[in-house]
């Protein structure tokens, strides 16, 4: 186990330096100024410009200024933001939230997924099974700031259940709309992945021996075809934990929630480069770890590909 | 003759027993239905009857789509999609099933009847330990692991041997309580003046025999006394050791009386790191281990090689006999059916066509069909030419393939020739290569056929992918007419191509999906720019003739063709650019009997008109009687042995050659056919 | 065996084991493996045609898109207001005769700028579509074809591009080129980072491609490598392409909307339903009807095309063929 978690981690080096380098390329070496991005329309002092180049080291070869950055980036040192702050400290404001956030909706979709799923698959053809597909093909359809403003026309504005928006230091029940409406995509196609699984699980020749063996049709249900189905939906849970830690760019914008995903929205609006390349290093840290969990997951749960 | 009778006289006490108590199982015009996807009906199983006996072996014979695995998952309640029953009876030992709820079936499998499914490498969870689904069963049937639960009829097979002393004798011995009974049995054989090689060859027996979990007290008190002790000490000893078992000890116990050598670690493992064999074994445990009344083993070992096959159901059936188990045995192969079942039933569309003792059966089919497949199962055709070889009749005329005589063998020209071909593979994740095929030579001669024979992992698939030019040898080399093949130019190599066609194992993979059959017989044509249009269309109808397809099937694609079809198909293709050499990579052996039997035939008439030459790989000896002039059989990529057919039958030289005429099905059968 | 004989067997025989023989009228004889003639001939696409052609989803689906195409390429046909005719004048005016929707923020009328709106959506999700498929088929292939070096550094290419969400890498190159108004730009951003899935896809459906036996077959006739990859490769690792290409359109329009309503997709001037949102986001409390129009709008044409990819892929899926 060890040897593999070694080679996996020595595999993710090149994907997160070439990553990395992607973005920072993205950011700092497209056709396009970033200190012009950075006054916006305003006109630029040419002193100023020049001040801020060699700030951000932007006057030397591409290649130099990415090799600073990683520098810096491995003491956690990601430079200021334009208003003089560091960058590591916006961003250790804006995680908990963001953690909060992801965790509620993780659950939520985790658990409505696979129990949804379930029924579904078990029951392929019964009316609550189409029920269940329709409601997660709309909720697939539905584009998630559409959502976003379906709940809180709903639930905050007429019915008055949940708060509309959360604000600054958001409390569990601030959250709980944002997160369903964040977790809503991926539990629709939990939902589906489970149901195909479970529904083709079900005619599988071990699933036959097992009943064949006595076993009532609880224990086949719940030790053959359940855990043998949730070994994909796991990989999907956790590649989708590690985007949501990221990806809330539009829950946390509708509902003002002051997470990475505002703060990253916020800062490639106002041009705040550093910030811009200092997030997305971050998150693609935490996508690749999120991924290496998956694959131990998958290790532990598959005996097969132990070891492989 | 002794022996036959004593075999009688208990098969008479038997047959008494088997009256007294009643069938089994009684199926009584069964009707199965499957309903497509349009609601219509399809009737899977029609009026089917047949009857097992308490100790007995029955066997359906059937090709795929008789409706053989149908009958049989009605009578476990395990129908598949849309099927179920919708008339007659099953009756498990005088219970009426079919109207069962699923929950009264719950109470019915693993206790009552068990299964051993066809395909070892799917029927396994692949995420749970093989200990584990043994475990499964034995909880699900509350089964209590201490003592060995037997049927009335082994308790009664068992009286004749010895006297039960009462239900305790009847428990397990433990793996904590080994070492001890082993060091009391081993002073007690001393203290009979036992030493030396008779001790240890004693002490061996018992070491091989005690297996936790599966040996009782009343064996063991057995053995002791075989082995000289006296009865009263015996028992003593028996009863000091033999405690009860653990639950891990009992599958260990179960395992290994499946034949599984180390249960207690392969217990442990994933079916992944068990070979096909092993599975099967693991599958034999797990349909054994409640102590069923009844098994159903559904063509349990179609998906291994040959030798394997043979191993494990006489292993099966020793078992089964030692338990007083009835089995239901489903079987493609009526050779096999004969040889392992005492009754027959013929099943064809869905109906029972004839059934009645083996081997009357057999010998005196009745209905066409039955007749059919007596005269196109391969394994029976060898018994007939064997049978007829020691009646001094001339054997030719009864393969349908005209073998060459030795004069022609000796001095025909060679048309490839193979020289010390090796051939090294890289294995993940280790540094010493894998040898293939190691050192082969052989060469086959115009006009005639040469079969490779081997089991899976044998090579013999390599070899035919170097002649065909597929794959390079690391060493050695392949002529064609005298010239070597690895210095071929392009142009040559197209050239070579032309010559030598390949016809592949999988009919359902050689053929690409995507092309209809006019394209793909065309195909070769085209690649060899021969021809146009209004030519290769007159071409591929003279091909699709040859192998007696209508024109229809020109638009056709392949997956509205049967398994056989496409392996003529297949054929056709091999055959449009009028080759020398046709390369058959088990061609055959995906096929049902019948269709077996019609594309070999083929192969015949075509090599009878066109002077063809056939390198024929195959893992069916039996096969190989009907159709080679001369056999090479190939083990570990070694070739081991090369003869002219008839020697390979009658004289075989190697261990290994008459192991796998010893596998051939029904090679034991007493036939005298009357056909 | 004599008659005497015989007797004295059957009595051996047990209760239900006697001899039987089916009668032959009863289970006459077909003669072996004959071809059903009276069935019409399919290929696997006339196969994966019926199959559709059966499937409501796909009918439901099927008649949407042809209205939104219709809607998108001629838009004249179903309104004659121009949606960016706009005065404050009528600023949140109600529905009346020939403003079904009424007026928006800014006064331009709801309903045309609905209909309007479909073009842009659609133009970007079928011509985003077309290039990923077309970059995602020639990277995909390319690596599982050749394989070893090939296949190891466009691997690696596509595992960077993977762990970027393609919302993030949309929005940072958007942000850089805020000043372009074509659509062309979103479609090749979409495409920069949209070809990754595809690419796997292809590249697995290349490789189990590559390993039938239909492959050594033409290979052993005398076929070059080369054309094993156009005449049967390709051919046979079409359909999961196709399916991905079908699921994803709806994706990338939703990804468009996404973009505009977060202000970096296309510019105010081009009607897009995400614009029209996000300039109606703040109508939520006062006004949701303004908000909900273009909403469904895009709810209904992702839904046509989520669940068209959804049929097509039950009727290409091999898992659901047998054959």
């Amino acid at each position: 186990m060890g040897k593999y978690l070694l080679r996996r981690i020595l595999q993710m080096i090149p994907v997160v330096l070439g990553t990395t380098l992607l973005v920072y390329a993205l950011v700092f070496a497209l056709p396009g100024d970033p200190v012009k991005a950075m006054f916006g329309d305003k006109p630029v002092n040419e002193a100023v410009a020049a001040q801020i180049r060699a700030e951000y080291n932007l006057d030397k070869p591409f290649i130099i200024q990415y090799l600073l950055f990683l520098k810096n980036a491995l003491t956690l040192d990601f430079g200021n933001t334009f208003a003089g702050q560091p960058v590591i400290d916006e961003i250790g404001r804006a995680f908990p939230v963001t953690i909060k956030l992801a965790l509620m909706a993780f659950a939520f979709e985790a658990i409505f997924g696979v129990v949804f799923g379930v029924i579904s698959g078990l029951k392929k053809g019964k009316w609550y099974d189409s029920v269940i597909l329709i409601v997660s093909l709309l909720l697939i359809s539905v584009p998630t700031f559409v959502t976003g403003f379906l709940g809180q026309y709903f639930l905050g504005v007429q019915w008055s259940i949940l708060p509309v928006t959360a604000g600054a230091d958001p409390g569990f029940i601030d959250l709980l709309m944002p997160a369903m409406v964040l977790g809503s995509v991926s539990m629709a196609y939990i939902i589906r992945l489970t149901r195909s699984e479970v529904s083709s699980n079900i005619a599988l020749d071990y699933v036959r021996t097992a009943r064949a063996k006595g076993l009532s049709n609880r224990s086949v249900i719940m030790r053959h075809i359940l855990r043998n189905s949730l070994i994909p939906v796991v990989t999907y849970l956790g590649q989708d934990l590690g985007a949501l830690m990221g990806g809330a760019m539009i829950s946390e914008t509708i509902f003002n929630i002051h997470g990475i995903g505002f703060l990253t929205y916020q800062s490639i609006l106002k041009g705040e480069a550093t910030l811009v390349v200092s997030i997305v290093t971050l998150l693609m840290l935490i996508f690749v770890v999120c991924n290496l969990i998956v694959d131990m997951l998958y290790a532990a749960l598959d005996p097969r590909i132990r070891y492989a | 003759m002794t022996e036959n009778t004593t075999h009688a006289s208990h098969h008479i006490d038997l047959a008494a027993m088997q009256r007294e108590h009643g069938p089994i199982l009684e199926v009584k015009n069964l009707q199965v239905d499957f309903t497509t996807d349009d609601k219509r009906a399809v009737h899977a199983v029609r009026d089917a009857s047949f009857t097992v006996y308490p100790g007995q072996w029955v066997a359906i014979v059937g090709e795929s789509g008789s409706g053989k695995s149908t009958s049989a998952m009605a009578v476990l309640g395990l129908l598949p999609g849309t099927g179920h029953v919708v008339g007659g009876s099953i009756k498990l030992d005088g219970q009426e099933v079919s109207s069962m709820m699923p929950k009264q079936f719950e109470s019915l499998r693993g206790s009552k009847m068990g299964l051993v499914p066809q395909d070892p490498m799917s029927n396994l969870n692949p995420v749970w330990r093989i200990g584990t689904q043994v475990k499964e069963a034995l909880k699900a049937n509350n089964i209590d692991i201490a003592h060995e639960k037997r049927s009335d009829l082994a308790k009664a097979l068992a009286g004749e041997d010895i006297e039960l002393k009462g239900n305790d004798d009847e428990l397990f011995l433990g793996s904590d309580q080994l070492q001890g009974l082993l060091a009391t049995a081993t002073s007690e054989l001393e203290s009979l003046g036992l030493s030396g090689d008779a001790l240890e060859s004693k002490l061996q027996f018992f070491r091989q025999e005690w297996v936790p979990g599966s040996e009782t007290r009343w064996h063991i008190a057995e053995d002791l006394i075989k082995a000289g002790v006296n009865d009263d000490r015996a028992w003593e000893i028996a009863k000091t050791y033999a405690k009860g078992s653990s639950m891990s000890d009992r599958i260990a116990g179960l395992l290994n009386e499946a034949g599984l050598p180390d249960a207690a670690t392969r217990a442990r493992q994933y079916p992944h790191e068990f070979s096909g064999g092993m599975r099967q074994r693991a599958l034999i445990a797990i349909g054994l281990a409640c102590r069923p009344d009844l098994l159903i083993a559904d063509e349990p070992t179609s998906a291994l090689d040959v030798t394997v096959q043979k191993k494990i159901l006489d292993h099966l059936q020793s078992l089964t006999d030692s338990l007083g188990t009835s089995v239901l045995f489903i079987t493609h192969d009526l050779g096999l059916a004969a040889e392992r079942a005492q009754h027959i039933v013929v099943m064809y569309k869905g109906q029972v066509v004839e059934s009645g003792p083996s081997l009357e059966v057999l010998q005196h089919p009745q209905h066409p069909y039955t007749k059919r497949l007596v005269a196109a199962a391969p394994s029976l055709a060898s018994q007939r030419i064997i049978s007829a070889h020691e009646r001094g009749l001339d054997t030719r005329q009864l393969m349908e393939h005209a073998v060459k005589d030795e004069d022609t063998l000796e001095h025909g020209e060679h048309i490839i020739t193979v020289d010390h071909l090796t051939r090294e593979f890289k294995l993940p994740r280790r540094k010493e290569m894998f040898k293939a095929v190691d050192d082969v030579s052989f060469s086959l001669k115009r006009g005639t056929t040469l079969a490779i024979v081997g089991e899976s992992g044998s090579g013999k698939s390599t070899v035919a992918n170097m002649v065909l030019h597929l794959l390079a040898p690391t060493a050695g080399k392949v002529f064609y007419e005298g010239a070597d093949t690895s210095t071929f130019s392009k142009a040559q190599l197209l050239d070579f191509r032309r010559h030598v066609q390949p016809v592949f194992q999988n009919p359902y993979g050689s053929l690409d999906p995507m092309y209809s059959i006019y394209r793909s017989i065309e195909e070769p044509l085209r690649i060899h720019k021969i021809g146009n249009t209004k030519s290769r269309i007159k071409r591929v109808k003279e091909l699709l003739d040859m192998v007696e397809l209508p024109e229809s099937v020109m638009g056709r694609y392949p997956n509205e063709l049967s398994g056989g079809q496409r392996q003529r198909i297949a054929i056709a293709r091999a055959m449009a650019l009028e080759p020398d050499v046709i390369v058959c990579d088990e061609a055959v052996s995906a096929l049902d009997v019948l269709v077996q039997d019609q594309v070999l035939r083929l192969l015949n008439d075509l090599q009878a008109e066109r002077g063809l030459s056939y390198l024929f790989i195959t893992h069916d000896l039996a096969v190989v009687r009907q159709i080679a002039d001369e056999v090479v059989v190939m083990q570990h990529g070694k070739l081991v042995e090369h003869a002219t057919t008839d020697e390979v039958f009658n004289h075989p030289k190697m261990q290994y050659t008459r192991d796998l005429l010893d596998a051939i099905p029904g090679g034991k059968l007493q036939l005298g056919l009357d056909m | 065996m004599t008659q005497e004989e015989l007797m004295h067997k059957s009595e051996e025989v047990l209760p239900g084991q006697q001899r039987y023989v089916a009668p032959i009228e009863q289970t006459p004889l077909q003669s072996v493996d004959s071809v059903n003639e009276s069935a019409p001939a399919t290929s696997m696409w006339a196969d994966a045609w019926r199959t559709l052609r059966h499937n409501p989803m796909f009918i439901v689906s099927a008649i949407l898109i042809l209205i939104l195409l219709v809607v998108a390429i001629f838009p004249g046909l179903f309104t004659h207001q121009d949606p960016n005719y706009c005065t404050l004048d009528t600023s949140l005016d109600p529905p009346s005769a020939g403003h079904p929707f009424g007026f928006d923020m800014q006064g331009c009328d709801m309903y045309s700028r609905v209909i309007y709106g479909a073009r842009t959506s659609m133009s970007v999700g079928i011509l985003a579509t077309l290039l990923v498929v077309l970059i995602g088929t020639i990277i995909g292939a390319t690596a599982g074809f050749f394989g070893g070096w090939v296949d190891a550094v466009l691997s690696r290419i596509n595992d960077i591009f993977f762990a970027l969400p393609i919302l993030l890498g949309a929005i940072v190159v958007l942000q850089m080129f805020k000043t372009s108004g074509s659509i062309w730009k979103i479609v090749l951003v979409m495409a920069l980072f949209g070809w990754v899935s595809t690419a796997r896809i292809a590249r697995g459906a290349v490789l189990s491609a590559k390993n039938l036996e239909f492959n050594t077959a033409s290979t052993a006739l005398g076929s070059t490598p080369m054309r094993n990859l156009l005449r049967h490769i390709l051919p046979n690792s079409l359909a999961p392409i196709i399916v991905i290409g079908t699921t994803s359109l709806g994706t990338y329009i939703v990804l468009e909307a996404t973009l505009s309503f977060l202000g970096v997709g296309l510019p105010t001037s081009t009607v897009s339903w995400g614009g029209d949102i996000a300039k109606a986001q703040d109508l939520l409390r006062t006004d949701p009807m303004v908000l909900f129009y273009p909403s469904v709008a895009l709810a209904i044409t992702v839904l046509a095309f989520i669940m068209m990819g959804d049929a097509v892929k039950d009727a290409l899926d091999p898992k659901s063929r047998t054959a």
